[in-house]
């Protein structure tokens, strides 16, 4: 191996799932050697056949279908509110030093210390999933986006001035498609984290969704079912990044050459 | 009648941390006539980027004022094009959308603007990379395409701001060549700005020579040589009398910096 030398793609992929068998060949080892008991940890033939069971006898596919709804509904109105106020403060740095305080600090308020509240404010319906997946991503985009938009290349800028450009031509034909990658970057990171909170929020306070599966397992101690609705949200989440990127990729070109 | 005009241009930088502030440019005054090709040669610090800055509205001069056509310059605008010394293309952008830049900052038909374009990819030599983004091009070519964004907006000025500096010597002086029958062929004002004393005088009609910090006008040097000009004229006597020269000047100045 030498520092910074790229594998090919074939071998990138081999190297990825090794590491995903080796883990499933050690956690055979544990189970169906006998070294945990099956109360704490199923095996994995349990856990498939236990996942088997969830979508064809439980109707475990409606669960799924809400907890991803309700990742994307929370997940883009944060992102609806929050990209345009990052570029805003990004570009304009009164109104960076009006928001940014205030933001700096609500970033750090963890969403899922707001569920108790939220259940009081807005029930247990829909809308405070919602919330706490809004209050979860929308800080964190909001400075982000501000931060790459604000470190746009300076000399760009200029460039752009001595080529004619206006304020609003600055930030419309400079700063915005200059930040897109970075924009369309930060966005997939925190989707990454909007699934974290939506577990969280099902955890507490919920009638569907994978999180209270989860819970419901937890108290019929069937940790095969736990572990199934813990690996379905990897991947669930594996294929959004995925897609995520194959769509970056697409619409940003230039940045990847 | 002077197209531009400095007039007692300074520049003081705030100091840094309290300490006292720089002094980068004396009061300097500079009359730039129609068709003008003028270098502005001193070495590294001595203010001659600052002095190109204040023109394009980059920067604004602590004393005295720029006059282009007799209007006070205080911002940048599309009469005063810029060429930079770091690679300022933008990456998002072809290269005919990038020359297009200011065209369509302008409110250009679009047929009007492919034309524009078209017409200066030629003139560049980039027929063949039109659809290319800056990334996908080396160097010399991310130039000839700033030139030719900055031409195509038809600017009052050209300015350019050691245009070649980033570039290996062959490349640098097919760009001088380039940019000079550009010049020939189009007779644009220019405003350039070099390090390089052979560059200084290959281009100009004027060189004027600055001194170390504080920055001033310390010689002007008129080039007798004629045009259409020919990379040949290099080894000319007359050519290396002018290096000779101007080597003295800098050679002084540079001891002054160092």
């Amino acid at each position: 191996m030498t520092p910074l030398v790229p594998v090919s793609p074939a071998r990138k992929v081999v190297l990825g799932l090794a590491f995903f068998a080796l883990f499933v060949v050690a956690w055979s080892i544990v189970t169906f050697g006998g070294f945990v008991p099956k109360t704490f940890l199923a095996d994995p033939w349990t856990m498939l056949h236990e996942g088997w069971l969830l979508f064809t006898q439980f109707g475990f596919a409606k669960d799924v279908g809400i907890t991803i709804w309700r990742v994307l509904g929370g997940f883009i109105l944060a992102a609806a509110v929050g990209v345009p106020l990052g570029i805003a403060m990004g570009a304009y740095k009164p109104i960076e030093a009006f928001f940014e305080p205030f933001v700096s600090f609500a970033r750090y308020l963890p969403a899922s210390a707001f569920i108790p509240l939220l259940i009081l404010w807005a029930g247990i319906g829909e809308l405070q999933k919602l919330l706490v997946i809004f209050i979860g991503s929308f800080f964190q985009i909001v400075l982000m986006v501000a931060v790459t938009v604000g470190s746009t290349r300076r000399d760009l800028v200029e460039a752009a001035y001595t080529l004619g450009a206006e304020s609003a031509g600055i930030v419309r034909r400079v700063l915005l498609p200059s930040a897109a990658p970075s924009i369309a970057e930060t966005l997939r990171l925190v989707l990454g984290w909007a699934w974290t909170y939506v577990i969280v929020a099902e955890l507490i306070g919920a009638s569907s969704g994978i999180g209270h599966m989860i819970t419901d397992s937890q108290a019929l101690l069937n940790t095969g079912q736990i572990i199934f609705g813990i690996i379905l949200i990897g991947i669930v989440g594996l294929i959004s990044d995925l897609s995520f990127k194959q769509a970056n990729r697409a619409l940003f070109p230039w940045a990847i050459v | 009648m002077s197209a531009l005009a400095i007039d007692n241009v300074s520049r003081t930088f705030a100091g840094v941390h309290g300490g006292p502030p720089t002094q980068a440019l004396l009061p300097t005054s500079i009359a730039v006539t129609d068709n003008d090709f003028i270098t502005i040669l001193g070495p590294s610090g001595c203010g001659k980027s600052t002095l190109l800055r204040i023109v394009a509205g980059l920067d604004t001069p602590t004393g005295g004022e720029v006059r282009l056509d007799g209007q006070t310059v205080r911002r940048p605008g599309a009469d005063r094009g810029m060429v930079f010394q770091s690679y300022t293309l933008f990456p998002w952008l072809t290269v005919v959308e990038n020359i297009c830049f200011g065209l369509r900052e302008k409110g250009m038909p679009q047929a009007r603007q492919a034309e524009m374009a078209a017409h200066y990819v030629d003139k560049v030599g980039l027929r063949g990379f039109e659809r290319h983004y800056p990334k996908m091009l080396s160097g010399g070519m991310q130039q000839r395409t700033a030139i030719a964004r900055a031409l195509a907006n038809e600017p009052r000025i050209l300015l350019l701001d050691e245009p070649f500096g980033a570039l290996d010597n062959q490349t640098r002086s097919l760009m001088q060549e380039l940019l000079l029958s550009i010049w020939e062929s189009e007779r644009k004002t220019v405003l350039f700005v070099t390090h390089d004393i052979e560059e200084a005088i290959f281009m100009a009609n004027r060189v004027l020579v600055m001194s170390a910090r504080p920055g001033r006008i310390k010689a002007e040097v008129a080039v007798p040589l004629g045009h259409p000009r020919h990379y040949t004229v290099k080894t000319s006597p007359e050519f290396s009398a002018l290096k000779a020269q101007l080597t003295e000047q800098i050679r002084v100045e540079a001891l002054k910096a160092a």
